[in-house]
């Protein structure tokens, strides 16, 4: 008979947190889906749920409870790699792993004839948890015979469970309370009603009445409790990325014949990619140094592409840029790819004056040469300070610009990234307030104070801003700022 | 011969006849808009930004980390934050650098350094973004902070001029604009709108 295991990593965004920011262990910590006052708390450890925050407050009022609370928010990209890592490490258990699309932290694992190579499957299991302790994930790992079954028991268990019968596994099964499945709260509550609380009582109900009254999702989870709907392992099948390596015979200092060698192994990386349908969306060059240890470096065309010129003048762009400070004993060529759209219907379209494909190729040029962060975008956010109402991002491609009509021309204000600060107000000032020193003169005019305060949560903040000119016209935008007792230059207006 | 004398006078003094302020002025040229104290270069400059956006031109702005345009009120004006390329480049040299590639596409409208006090370029990379600037007829801007007695960036400058805030008639404040150097129409022609001030300044 085939084996499964299902491996449940509890709370995988709080573990995620708390392996981010190992000198929050033993504090209230919580995963939050917006670091601001109303956002939700989503995942509370122990020290946090015995200070009574529970999941579904808001951050505030979590805060209220402990003022010790550590929370963050742990974004769904940082998820998802960790997903991707933990399914890699998992092969090295079992030749076929299927993580869960819907909760990320579930996974499947094949686990049909290991018991010979392992000795017996606890001794499998054991290892996949020791494993993924040795990298800070605290796991469950039951090893069963269906698929649900060994969920629904990872889900209620702890630590590591094996189960050698199918009517084992069964009749483990009946005492899993319904709470800890994923179900819709109101069918939950509706069947908490009936005092049906565990798997056990809800099989014992018809299924044909389930289906009526409560609808497919609730009859889909009797058929699978009752092992009348069993689904297949569906795992994963990863395509091993197209890479190059290069061991050199003797230390490389030359970046022209580097540019060389980097010539001839990518028109084959790229005509391997050609042959799978993909294109080069990202190469990573991985530089092994004689005494210097590792460097990476990483070039982005413009689109996904296939053109190796393109992608040679960005490489060569990029170390000119940064001259080799030691011999190169060994180079990787690391390919990630996309499937390319298709794109032929754009073809019929109507064609700007300007080429916004060439200016993507000009920002990808521009990346190349002066680093990965420097083409951005400005965001507008929510933040009430000045240096929170936007945010700097990445551009990864100039779309066309879509501007508003003007309604009123404006004039427009320089931001300084680190306010500027300025010597102490003195108590009398029979000159004026002079901010920038004699040439500027003394302030003539001040508008405020507008008051920003807050921050509370976090760090209290106090600010007062004004708009101070000069006799000579300059138009200073600064604050007071009560915490700190002193006086700063924001910006200026332009 | 004295009527003559009389044309050479008026020659002298500054035209107030007001010239446009549009994109068209600078496409294709090399330009300085510079400002002092009361300097209004960056509110020019964005209003040339949104026309650019207007006309479906790609713009890109380089400038230095350590200050730059605020946003919101930059989207205040109606421009599209989204498309607006912003290239972080260290000192005056790296923003050529940049600024060389971006005009060499041909795939920029306009092309705005912002290069505050650090103006040093050299000759060599005036010579060369004034050409691709020409060639692909981008206006291609370098925002300075300097008086308008100082010299321009270098003879390669096509026009120059400075901006500067003039007076105020609240809540509406005069941002003025002399030409001080055109090699195409001549110098001392002015320009001047009225702008509302940021939240908070009237």
């Amino acid at each position: 008979m085939d084996r499964m295991a299902c491996l449940d990593l509890p709370a995988f965004p709080l573990q995620l947190l708390l392996r981010q920011h190992p000198e929050w262990r033993g504090y209230p910590v919580a995963v939050v889906d917006s670091d601001q006052p109303r956002g939700i708390v989503l995942w509370v450890n122990a020290p946090a749920r015995d200070a009574r925050i529970l999941s579904g407050m808001s951050f505030a009022a979590a805060l209220s409870l402990s003022g010790d609370l550590r929370a963050a928010q742990v974004p769904e990209a940082q998820i998802d790699r960790a997903v991707a890592a933990v399914s890699r490490r998992l092969r090295e258990h079992s030749p076929h792993v299927e993580p869960s699309e819907e909760e990320p932290g579930v996974f499947w694992l094949d686990a049909s004839g290991l018991e010979p190579l392992y000795g017996s499957l606890d001794a499998w299991a054991a290892g996949i948890e020791t494993d993924l302790s040795a990298i800070g994930l605290s796991a469950v790992v039951v090893v069963g015979f269906r698929r649900f079954a060994t969920y629904a028991l990872a889900k209620s268990g702890q630590g590591v469970r094996v189960l050698h019968e199918a009517e084992q596994e069964q009749g483990a099964l009946q005492d899993v309370p319904l709470e800890r499945l994923a179900i819709a709260p109101g069918i939950r509550d509706a069947l908490a009603k009936l005092g049906v609380h565990s798997l056990g009582e809800f099989l014992r109900l018809p299924s044909e009445g389930i289906r009526r009254r409560y609808g497919k999702a609730a009859f889909d989870l009797h058929r699978m409790a009752s092992g009348e709907l069993n689904l297949p392992l569906q795992p994963e099948r990863p395509v091993a990325p197209v890479t190059a390596r290069l061991i050199l015979d003797r230390p490389e200092t030359d970046v022209e014949r580097l540019m060389y060698l980097i010539e001839t192994r990518l028109p084959p990386l790229l005509d391997a990619l050609g042959e799978r349908g993909q294109a080069l969306e990202e190469l990573r060059l991985l530089f092994r140094f004689e005494r210097l240890g590792e460097h990476k470096e990483r070039i982005r065309p413009a689109a996904p592409t296939l053109d190796a010129r393109q992608i040679l003048e960005l490489i060569r762009l990029r170390l000119s840029a940064a001259r080799l400070p030691d011999g190169v004993e060994e180079l990787h060529l690391l390919t990630r790819a996309v499937s390319p759209e298709q794109r032929q219907l754009e073809l019929l379209a109507a064609r700007p004056r300007r080429d916004l494909e060439a200016a993507n190729r000009a920002l990808a040029r521009v990346r190349a040469a002066l680093g990965d962060q420097s083409v951005v975008q400005a965001r507008l956010s929510s933040g009430h300070l000045p240096e929170n109402s936007f945010a700097w991002e990445p551009l990864s491609r100039l779309e066309p610009a879509r501007p508003r009509m003007r309604l009123q021309r404006r004039l427009v204000r320089r931001l300084y990234r680190r306010p500027i600060p300025l010597p102490p107000r003195p108590r009398h000032e029979p000159d004026g307030w002079m901010l920038h020193g004699l040439e500027q003169g003394p302030v003539t005019r001040v508008w405020g104070p507008y008051v920003v305060a807050g921050g509370w949560w976090v760090r209290a903040l106090h600010r007062e801003y004004h708009f101070a000119e000069t006799r000579k016209g300059e138009l200073l935008w600064v604050f007071y700022d009560r915490v700190r007792r002193g006086w700063f230059v924001h910006g200026r207006v332009e | 011969m004295k009527a003559a004398f009389s044309d050479l006078q008026r020659g002298l003094e500054p035209s107030r006849t007001p010239v446009s302020w549009g994109l068209a002025t600078f496409r294709g040229r090399f330009a300085e808009i510079s400002g002092g104290e009361a300097t209004a270069a960056l509110t020019l400059t964005m209003s040339l930004v949104a026309e650019a956006q207007q006309c479906e031109e790609p713009v890109a702005w380089v400038t230095g980390r350590d200050s730059g345009f605020f946003p919101p009120d930059v989207a205040a004006v109606g421009i599209d934050l989204s498309a607006l390329a912003v290239v972080w480049a260290q000192g005056a040299l790296e923003a050529a650098r940049a600024a060389d590639l971006l005009l060499r596409s041909g795939a920029f409208g306009l092309v705005v350094l912002d290069l505050g006090t650090d103006d040093d370029l050299p000759l060599a990379a005036q010579t060369r973004l004034a050409a691709l600037a020409k060639k692909h007829e981008t206006a291609l801007l370098c925002l300075t902070r300097k008086e308008r007695e100082r010299p321009s960036l270098g003879s390669l400058i096509s026009l120059r001029a400075d901006a500067s805030r003039t007076g105020r008639a609240p809540p509406l404040f005069r941002c003025e604009t002399r030409i001080l150097k055109d090699k195409r129409q001549g110098p001392g022609r002015t320009f001047a709108e009225l702008c509302h001030g940021p939240d908070g300044l009237s």
